[in-house]
């Protein structure tokens, strides 16, 4: 592949609400048994890109345990690798990573001693499998000088959060506003950006030299009139969890069968941190539907249009509804949820009820748990 | 210490299940298989140095063991290591024998030079700490040690029993005996101090068929050497029948099993194909059972233990049963008490498991316990009906069914995998 990969997993949102006290979005567990961020590495592990650097900031070491080890994504060959560069002080430099722009410059070594000729710039909390080389291929033919991956949404969705852009009939990029307060159009950008790796650097070091710190706004939308930045669509599943909404939604769309056939069953597959769990233990009086059940869980209660994380404990007695339990949760005996999203490694204490009234409603009871 | 695990068996008495692999790689629980019990054993007993001696059908075993990733066994010094037998100047044989094998590769464990080895077979399903057991070895100064657990008294005819002093020093052998003089039966796991077996190996080359129970120990025991027992009373299971290995696997669906994979302590690893969650539709019953990674359940499982990427669609019942990775029950299927290998596809309202109870013709002694084996890859066609005692394999046609019916103790093998 002639490209190398970059994922900027360093943000945080308010969107997340409790959900990120403990771990960057790119960490958030997805579908019972991945994580956000598996999708863009294993997307370019797929691509054949084989050396991809992801820059982390916030609340990192929830990402760091997760990218223990190369090996999960077929990354770490003697040609390439998987790299993880948090900010760090140097003679030069002693500032935390101020923009998305600025994390790139703070790492431009790094780009600069590559040989590929292009870069894929992805965020890590993108749900979706992309061929990046068709995008590439796309961007060589355009004689683009950035391609931006972009998304048609549903009018009904909103969309300020994304950035927005319309494209003019050779799909160059003539608009483009950054998290506005009225939507001018309903293509999003992905946050997936290829682009020539000498260019690249020559961009982010103008901006940075100029004060100017953000990848977007300083970048694609400041050049927008002077480069040719084009917008690639994509026609297939595509979403984006940093909201609480988006994210239930998100792990909700996975209980179709559609959208499972497409990341689970048809080439390419999505790759993983493997746990070691035993399968998934139904006791009697254990009874599940329509959900979604990882390894390691054990059940003995009732289930109901729910994702079931890694290794959750559900006892006897219990209802859960239209919920999402991440990993490591013990549910105890007549615990009942509807609505809710439970935080990860938390102890429910038995006969506890939640119920998200509007809205998705996070529990966090921050038990101790004693094991024997 | 080293470990040379013995898996080149076929296990014959396990059926159409061991026809395209070995005995070691035949799956196990929802997502194991055989040989991940051993393997977890040496790394959590801190053995990193693992000689597989393998010989029969060997694909699916090297595919599995790989560079040994999944028991963190790829290393830089040690790590697994898959011994086939191969060719030599001179006198090249098979592996004619379990001590046999192991004189075979006398090679790679002097390239360790190591104080002690362990042998081990590749078809047990149980949790050992070797490190005790070479605690034991070396607190008795002994030379060889052979694990042994109590089975009661009535059974031990059935075993190779060990007849101990109260020091656990082994005083006599019993191959079989018809009147056993003790109830602790040998487990087929040995550590050798590596002078005894290597001079115990070379001196009986010449043996033909050199088997450990047969031939080594009895040897080691004549010639003087301290021979002791290590009693183990924790959960060991033969899986060398089709019953046994049936019931070992239902006995994992017990609320708290006997022998349970859900402790932190002692994981057991395994490879990992298939990572995503399983699916359970609205109209779909679940109860007492185990579900592998990425199946989907549509329809009703009853004590069952289903494997990772199964399809069981709509209105299947399955019941009693062990259903590995990948196979599909058709929509409206019916097995009870079957055993359905990879891939298998059963066909909309086959009924599989029915009628009563007929030895099987072919091999009354394996396809027996009332089970309907269907082999890896086969096809069974809709609507047709398949009693107990049965073994099916290779891709079946209705015409293959008079009157739509393969009855109890009748074998249909497509694929030739029953001599």
């Amino acid at each position: 592949m002639r490209a190398v990969g970059m994922i900027l997993a360093g943000g945080n949102s308010f969107r997340m609400r409790e959900l990120s006290n403990k771990r960057a979005i790119a960490a958030m567990p997805i579908a019972g048994s991945f994580r956000s961020i598996d999708f863009a590495l294993s997307s370019m592990s797929n691509s054949n890109i084989q050396k991809v650097a992801v820059l982390t900031q916030y609340n990192s070491r929830s990402l760091n345990q997760h990218l223990s080890s190369s090996k999960w994504w077929d990354f770490g060959r003697k040609q390439g690798g998987l790299f993880v560069f948090p900010p760090m002080v140097t003679s030069d430099n002693d500032f935390w990573y101020r923009g998305t722009a600025d994390a790139i410059h703070q790492n431009l070594d790094f780009l600069k001693e590559c040989h590929e000729p292009y870069v894929v710039i992805a965020s890590g909390d993108g749900i979706y499998k992309l061929d990046y080389a068709k995008v590439l291929e796309y961007h060589i033919e355009k004689k683009a000088d950035i391609t931006v991956v972009c998304k048609d949404v549903p009018a009904s969705e909103d969309v300020t959060r994304f950035g927005i852009l319309q494209m003019n009939e050779e799909s160059r990029i003539v608009q483009f506003d950054e998290k506005p307060m009225a939507a001018s159009s309903h293509t999003v950008s992905c946050g997936i950006y290829v682009i020539r790796r000498r260019q690249l650097i020559e961009l982010i070091e103008k901006s940075v030299e100029e004060g100017r710190h953000d990848f977007v706004k300083d970048v694609l939308i400041r050049y927008k009139d002077v480069k040719r930045i084009f917008g690639y669509k994509m026609k297939e599943y595509w979403s984006n969890i940093a909201s609480v909404e988006s994210y239930y939604q998100t792990n909700m769309d996975f209980l179709k069968k559609e959208v499972r056939d497409y990341f689970f069953r048809e080439y390419p597959d999505v790759h993983s941190k493997v746990d070691d769990n035993p399968p998934a233990k139904y006791n009697p009086g254990s009874m599940v539907k329509n959900s979604l059940v990882a390894n390691g869980s054990i059940i003995n209660g009732y289930v109901e249009n729910s994702v079931i994380f890694k290794k959750v404990f559900v006892g006897e007695g219990c209802v859960i509804k239209n919920s999402i339990v991440l990993n490591d949760v013990y549910l105890g005996d007549n615990v009942y949820l509807e609505n809710c999203i439970v935080e990860s490694r938390d102890t429910i204490r038995a006969n506890s009820r939640y119920t998200g009234e509007d809205g998705i409603k996070i529990v966090v009871e921050s038990n101790e748990r004693y094991v024997l | 210490m080293i470990a040379m695990l013995l898996a080149g068996g076929q296990g014959s008495r396990l059926g159409v299940l061991t026809s395209k692999v070995a005995k070691p790689a035949v799956a196990f629980g929802g997502k194991y298989r055989i040989i991940d019990f051993p393997l977890s054993n040496c790394i959590n007993s801190g053995i990193d140095t693992v000689g597989v001696l393998t010989q029969y059908q060997p694909l699916r075993l090297n595919t599995h063991i790989g560079i040994g990733i999944p028991w963190d066994l790829d290393r830089n010094v040690g790590g697994v290591t898959v011994l086939p037998p191969y060719e030599k100047v001179g006198k090249t044989e098979w592996y004619t024998g379990t001590a046999n094998a192991i004189y075979q590769n006398l090679a790679y464990m002097e390239s360790y030079n190591p104080d002690y080895v362990l042998i081990l077979s590749g078809d047990h399903i149980y949790k050992m700490d070797y490190e005790v057991m070479l605690d034991f070895h070396k607190a008795h100064n002994a030379d060889v040690s052979i694990a042994v657990m109590p089975v009661p008294q009535e059974e031990a005819s059935r075993f190779g029993i060990v007849v101990a002093d109260e020091d656990g020093k082994i005083t006599e052998f019993q191959e079989k005996p018809k009147e056993p003089k003790s109830n602790l039966a040998s487990m087929g796991i040995y550590i050798f101090s590596w002078p005894a077996l290597k001079e115990a190996l070379i001196s009986l080359s010449e043996q033909s068929n050199c088997d450990f129970g047969k031939h080594v120990i009895p040897y080691c025991h004549e010639k003087g050497e301290t021979l002791v027992a290590y009693e183990y009373n924790g959960y060991w299971k033969d899986v060398g029948t089709l019953g046994s290995y049936w019931e070992a696997n239902m006995e994992l669906i017990d609320i708290i099993p006997e022998f349970n994979l859900y402790e932190e302590f002692w994981k057991i690893y395994t490879t990992n194909d298939i990572l995503p969650p399983q699916f359970v539709s609205a109209d779909s019953v679940i109860e007492r059972s185990l579900i592998g990674d990425g199946s989907e359940i549509y329809g009703e499982v009853y004590n069952s233990i289903i494997g990772c990427g199964v399809v069981v669609e709509k209105g299947a019942v399955v019941r009693d049963s062990i259903i590995m990775q990948n196979a599909v029950i058709g929509e409206g299927a019916v097995v009870e008490k079957g055993i359905i290998a990879e891939n298998a596809v059963i066909g909309k309202g086959a009924q599989i498991g029915i009628g009563e109870e007929l030895p099987n013709k072919v091999k009354p002694s394996v396809y027996a316990f009332g089970l309907a084996v269907i082999g890896e890859k086969a096809v069974i066609p809709e609507n047709v009906r398949i009693g107990k005692n049965t073994a099916v394999t290779g891709v079946t046609v209705p015409e293959d069914y008079p009157n739509g019916v393969l009855e109890s103790g009748e074998t249909l093998d497509k694929a030739g995998d029953v001599q």
